[in-house]
């Protein structure tokens, strides 16, 4: 499944290219999701027509592509695609303790502003979705974390999903749309306030997290948001905002404050991006600077944690601690022998962390992501150049592109990019498919 | 940093520049080298002050000839950030200095900033009392000469203030340490020393080299007497915030008078012949020095003891103060008895039950036919009656100020037969019975009161954010500026997006004027893009109306309409009222709601206190939106006797001012948005007229270069899609460099001077150029355009 999600995202994840390939872009998501996307997608079509034509400014996307000699977009296209791609692996490599353990909990905006249409087909559908995408994703990359849902609507703060490891889990909890309908204003204090007191009990190990998916441009708060502000910072919660619609000064001074990040969702391709930025763990300075000097420990805490025993389908049924359901099939917390029905989680019984094998190792190769190749100018280097991509083995073309938009930074003009420890030359496509898909690189298997 | 222009060192306190701030201070400097005046725009936040105050200060610092600089401000928290711009640029400065001979000479320089008494007063009880005048006349009764004489003599007689004590043993001209001093300073050395502040600073005045104070106290004739008469004549006169300049000219020279101020009047003059009887019993000499006096002459009475400023006389002319002040008014009993009645006279004039409106020599004549008061005694009537006050030693003259007023007023009227006019109007509003007589005695032209300005000094600047169209002030004030220039912002991003709305959704075009403005569908199509804009701008929205009176009106439409309840669902509500107090609570409350995130409007109107002095910067005001074009009220008799007297004087067209007048108060609303390079806003004109080229062409050239062809003319659905697009982009993180573009280094200014001096070579080689080609293509035998007109006259 991993491998095929991610397909998909890198199709629709570029805006620009959504414009100009949109029918092809169409059947091929219904080709690559599982049916009941393609299902959802004709619903919404039906209950949410489209905005009129002349409440949208024009789309110019004819102004930011420029024809080549022979009057081809392609490799205009191709151009802007690869430098959007690019831009997110400049970022910098220096070494940075990361989290494992995540906690996150996401804060939807429920509130009527969600109908708005600006973003198509609403913002509310469009961010359901994203949100889903983002949650398999985060999970991939994330295993060990746990994730909770919580809902502003009609000033109120709705817990929507308990803190769990499990994505299903998650997601059922918005697989229903007719469950959160819009309405009223939303108070973020509420919400906000209702995830502190959800993450309170949290070791200090873990990371603690925000994220807020705001389409509102007020919140309808019963006390002070800014001592809820002085809270979080105590708490050394992380709070990350993506707006949809414009800046407000609440919460950029959250994300400030809080060492989050704050970002502004220019249209579809961009929100998304937005979102997906805050899946890679994210680095602990900020919470051992606000810590001081007494928890600024160089060296790795110790912590506890258990493999457990797993349970064949064949094994007699047994009710599980954590929904009271008889099961045969389950894991044995190593410590006190209870039975739980999914891994990552802590036990019930005795509060042991129980995590499986697989898990860790994945969680701890996410922590190593593929170091950015670097982009290679020249041909007159005076080693040997391979011919062919080291990865798909197309031939790389011999003359530099002629087009003079890919002078930009962090772009081959010859189109190669090379890993900086195997030195493996590798194309365009296969170097943003292997720091976005695979994670892992091909030449030098790190 | 240090860089020149021409030969001056100029030391600025930032390591960066914009590049409209080596502009403005490179015209600044060719006015100054000049010795002309000048009108100067440049938009809000952009450091406007500090380019000033450096470009000014390094030029004194550098010409041997140290010329004062007199820096005019219009509020005291205005004139408090100057001082401390000042300061922080002098450390600046001491910090730069390289030898310790210059260090020294940047220690000497000193500044000061004037206010009030009652803002700088820290004698124990007076600095209790709340009102302005009843502190200048306690502080007066306790420091004015006379008593200070008696006190000294027989101490405990009289009650003295100690701080004011304390500053007479000190050594004039040395009465604070140099330096920049801030009024909090200046009260805080005055509370260490036991000196009193506000004397100090009086006393300082003609030995600092930088004074910062507020308008009035050089355009109003009667303060300006005394304190500003000291400054030498080669001074450079500044006047910040200066697009009213007009109003407080008007303002300084035109008197109001009312029943209950006459009555007062009227009272105080009995007081005085009681006391002059007294006064008789008991010391009759004294009344006889002062008639020797005054039949010496005015010039000798009044000499510069600087306590007794009680009432100057409004600018006589120079041969009037010469005259000695005539027969029939100098004895005291006389002057008393000619006063009653002419508050007697003022009396039967307010009886009067329809609108008069009459030139003072027409005014002068019915009161010369009526109560036989000639005209010359009438000039000197505010002379005469100060000096019978210093001399009665009357304490507590704040009770005499209605009467004080009248004497202003008589002076005024005798004075002037040009720009000025009388209108009495009986009934406050076009429809009230109860008769509350008004007698206006206005001034019609600004000109006369700034005029000394411009004659005495040799260098005045004119500058604000919004000064545009830049000729019409010079055509107000009758003065010939040398440079006159406005300057475009430079922003590495569109940091504000001017709309101009001039249709609703339904297409029905919108607008103030007074035919449509109760129109239901233009009511609905505001109210519509208040609702609209409250949803989709965060934080706050600032909403400005033409009038008080037109703000409530609608208000009320839109309740009944039910758009007030749509705009509180997403924004709180608030409201500016003539009432001071309640204005800065609803602002309070409105900052907090901006903070919070709960997001407001606020309401209010062109020409109030919040469009003239309060800043709206960053979240305070994301938005700010204009109801109409802010048009006077033109059916006021005192503005269409304005208009009228500006056609005759200057010929200029009333359509012409009105337009000036609200664009300029217009284009200040909007500017309160955008205070500096980092904020951002959206300005929002609502009202077809703003649309037309003579109303845009007149609006600043910083809000001008943004307004493109498709922001022009919009209906508000398109506005509302234009905003969304806009917030949406200037809301990403803002991560580009602004150096070299809107921000310069010292490297960058040495580039921009090398291409200038290119250019001006290159223009210099093309002049001579087409000298040459046009000298031989007209060669001689041509004949001069004098010579030409002279023809076409002949035949």
């Amino acid at each position: 499944m991993p491998p095929r999600q991610a397909d998909d995202y890198a199709d629709e994840s570029d805006s620009d290219i959504d414009i100009l390939e949109d029918s092809g872009n169409r059947s091929k998501k219904g080709k690559g999701k599982a049916i009941d996307r393609s299902k959802k997608d004709k619903g919404k079509g039906k209950s949410s027509e489209q905005p009129y034509a002349w409440e949208a400014s024009y789309t110019r996307s004819w102004d930011t592509v420029q024809e080549d000699e022979a009057g081809s977009l392609t490799t205009a296209v191709a151009d802007l695609l690869a430098r959007n791609r690019r831009r997110r692996l400049l970022a910098p490599a220096d070494a940075i303790r990361r989290t494992i353990i995540r906690h996150l909990i996401i804060i939807l905006d429920l509130s009527l502003s969600m109908l708005d249409r600006d973003m198509r087909p609403t913002r509310f559908d469009l961010s359901l979705e994203y949100a889903r995408e983002f949650i398999v994703e985060w999970f991939d990359q994330n295993p060990l974390g746990q994730i909770g849902l919580v809902g502003m609507r009609a000033g109120l703060g709705e817990r929507l999903s308990e803190m769990s490891g499990n994505p299903q889990d998650v997601l059922k909890a918005i697989s229903e749309r007719h469950r959160l309908e819009p309405a009223g204003e939303p108070s973020l204090q509420n919400a906000i306030e209702m995830a502190r007191g959800s993450m309170g009990h949290l070791p200090t190990h873990s990371s603690r997290e925000i994220l807020i998916i705001f389409g509102s441009l007020t919140t309808v708060d019963p006390g002070n948001i800014l001592e809820t502000l002085e809270r979080c910072v105590q708490d050394r919660i992380r709070v990350s905002v993506v707006a949809l619609a414009a800046e407000m000064k609440v919460c950029r001074e959250f994300c400030d404050k809080t060492g989050g990040q704050f970002g502004v969702a220019m249209n579809e391709g961009h929100f998304k991006d937005l979102l997906f930025e805050l899946i890679p763990p994210p680095a602990q300075r900020a919470l051992s600077r606000a810590a001081g000097a007494g928890a600024n420990k160089p060296d790795a805490d110790l912590m506890m944690m258990g493999f457990p025993v797993r349970l064949p389908d064949t094994s007699p049924p047994a009710l599980c601690v954590c929904h009271s359901e008889l099961k045969s099939e389950g894991f044995l917390c190593p410590r006190c022998s209870a039975k739980v029905c999914d891994v990552p989680t802590d036990c019930d019984i005795c509060g042991l962390m129980i995590v499986s094998s697989p898990h860790l190792a994945r969680s701890y190769h996410h922590l190593f992501p593929v170091k950015p190749y670097q982009a290679v100018t020249t041909l007159e280097e005076g080693s040997a150049f391979a011919k062919s991509c080291h990865a798909c083995a197309r031939s790389f073309p011999d003359a530099p592109l002629a087009s003079s938009t890919a002078t930009a930074e962090g772009m081959s003009p010859i189109g190669r990019y090379r890993c900086p420890d195997c030195q493996h030359d590798f194309c365009t496509e296969c170097d943003v498919f292997i720091h976005d898909v695979v994670h892992c690189c091909p030449g030098c298997g790190k | 940093m240090k860089f020149f222009i021409d030969n001056l060192p100029i030391i600025f306190p930032y390591d960066r520049i914009y590049p409209e701030q080596y502009a403005y201070m490179c015209d600044l400097k060719r006015t100054l080298d000049a010795t002309g005046h000048c009108v100067l725009e440049m938009p809000s936040g952009t450091g406007k002050t500090v380019s000033l105050l450096s470009l000014i200060v390094s030029y004194q610092q550098f010409y041997p000839t140290k010329r004062k600089l007199i820096y005019c401000s219009r509020t005291v928290p205005e004139i408090e950030k100057a001082l401390s711009e000042l300061k922080r640029l002098m450390d600046y400065r001491i910090a730069c200095a390289e030898t310790e001979e210059e260090k020294r000479k940047e220690k000497n320089f000193t500044g000061l900033g004037l206010t009030s008494r009652k803002n700088l007063c820290i004698h124990p009880d007076v600095s209790k009392e709340k009102k302005g005048k009843v502190v200048d006349a306690r502080c007066r009764d306790m420091t004015n000469s006379a008593v200070c004489e008696k006190g000294r003599a027989n101490p405990g007689s009289v009650e003295l203030c100690d701080f004011h004590e304390k500053l007479g043993e000190k050594e004039p001209g040395n009465l604070i340490p140099t330096g920049i001093h801030t009024l909090a300073d200046v009260l805080q050395y005055g509370k260490e020393n036991g000196t009193c502040p506000y004397f100090t600073v009086r006393r300082m005045m003609p030995f600092v080299d930088v004074v910062i104070y507020s308008f009035h106290y050089l355009l109003d004739p009667k303060v300006a007497e005394q304190v500003s008469k000291e400054m030498s004549k080669d001074a450079i006169v500044v006047f910040d915030e200066a697009h009213n300049i007009d109003n407080v000219c008007i303002e300084s020279l035109s008197v109001d008078l009312t029943r209950p101020m006459l009555d007062s009047a009227g009272r105080s003059v009995t007081k005085l012949s009681e006391k002059i009887d007294e006064i008789k019993r008991t010391d009759a000499s004294k009344l006889q020095d002062e008639y020797a006096k005054l039949v010496e002459g005015l010039q000798e009475a009044s000499d510069a003891r600087d306590e007794d400023a009680f009432m100057a006389n409004p600018v006589l002319p120079d041969d009037l103060l010469k005259e000695a002040i005539p027969g029939n008014i100098r004895k005291a009993e006389h002057f008393v008895a000619f006063l009653t009645r002419f508050v007697e006279y003022l009396k039967t004039r307010m009886r009067v039950l329809h609108v008069v409106a009459e030139t003072p020599l027409s005014f002068l004549q019915h009161l010369k036919d009526i109560t036989y008061i000639e005209r010359r005694p009438l000039r000197f009537c505010a002379e005469r009656l100060q000096s019978l006050v210093r001399t009665l030693e009357i304490s507590r003259i704040d009770e005499f100020s209605s009467l004080q007023k009248v004497a202003a007023f008589a002076t005024l009227v005798a004075t002037y037969e040009k720009g000025f006019l009388l209108i009495l109007e009986p009934f406050e509003t076009e429809n009230a019975t109860v008769p509350n007589p008004i007698f206006h005695f206005v001034c019609l032209d600004p000109a006369i009161a700034i005029k000394p300005v411009f004659e005495r000094f040799s260098s005045v600047v004119i500058t604000s954010g919004t000064i545009s169209p830049l000729d019409m002030y010079p055509k107000m004030l009758q003065f010939t500026p040398v440079v006159q220039e406005t300057y475009p912002m430079t922003l590495t991003r569109n940091a504000f997006l001017p709309l101009i709305i001039t249709r609703g959704s339904d297409q029905v075009a919108i607008s103030s004027r007074f035919e449509v403005r109760n129109d239901p569908a233009v009511v609905r199509n505001f109210g519509s893009i208040l609702v609209e804009y409250s949803k989709i701008v965060p934080d706050g929205i600032v909403a400005f109306f033409p009038s008080y009176l037109y703000m409530e009106s609608i208000v009320a439409a839109w309740n009944d309409m039910g758009i007030l309840n749509e705009v509180w669902k997403h924004k709180l509500i608030f409201v500016e009222t003539p009432d001071a107090n309640e204005t800065s609570i609803a602002l309070e409350n409105y900052r907090r709601a901006c903070n919070n995130g709960r997001g407001a409007v606020l309401l209010s109107v062109a020409r109030g206190k919040v469009a003239e002095g309060i800043d709206f910067d960053h979240n305070y005001g994301r938005a700010v939106i204009m109801f109409g074009v802010p048009y006077q009220y033109t059916e006021s008799r005192i503005l269409k006797a304005r208009l009228e007297y500006l056609r005759d004087a200057y010929r200029i067209r009333e359509s012409e001012f009105l337009g000036f007048d609200a664009i300029r108060n217009a284009a200040q609303c909007v500017g309160r948005v955008l205070r500096g390079k980092t904020d951002w806003g959206l300005m929002v004109f609502a009202d077809k007229r703003f649309a037309r080229a003579d109303k845009r062409s007149k609006l600043p050239q910083w809000i001008q270069q943004y307004i493109t062809e498709t922001t022009s003319n919009l209906s508000t659905d398109m506005a509302l899609t234009l905003s969304k697009l806009f917030m949406r982009t200037i809301s990403q993180n803002p991560n580009e460099n602004q150096t070299g573009i809107s921000l310069w280094t010292l490297e960058d200014i040495e580039k921009a001077q090398a291409k200038q001096k290119e250019m001006a070579l290159e223009a210099e080689l093309r002049q001579q150029d087409e000298r040459m080609e046009k000298d031989e293509e007209y060669g001689d035998g041509g004949i001069d355009d004098q010579a030409l007109g002279e023809i076409d006259l002949d035949i």
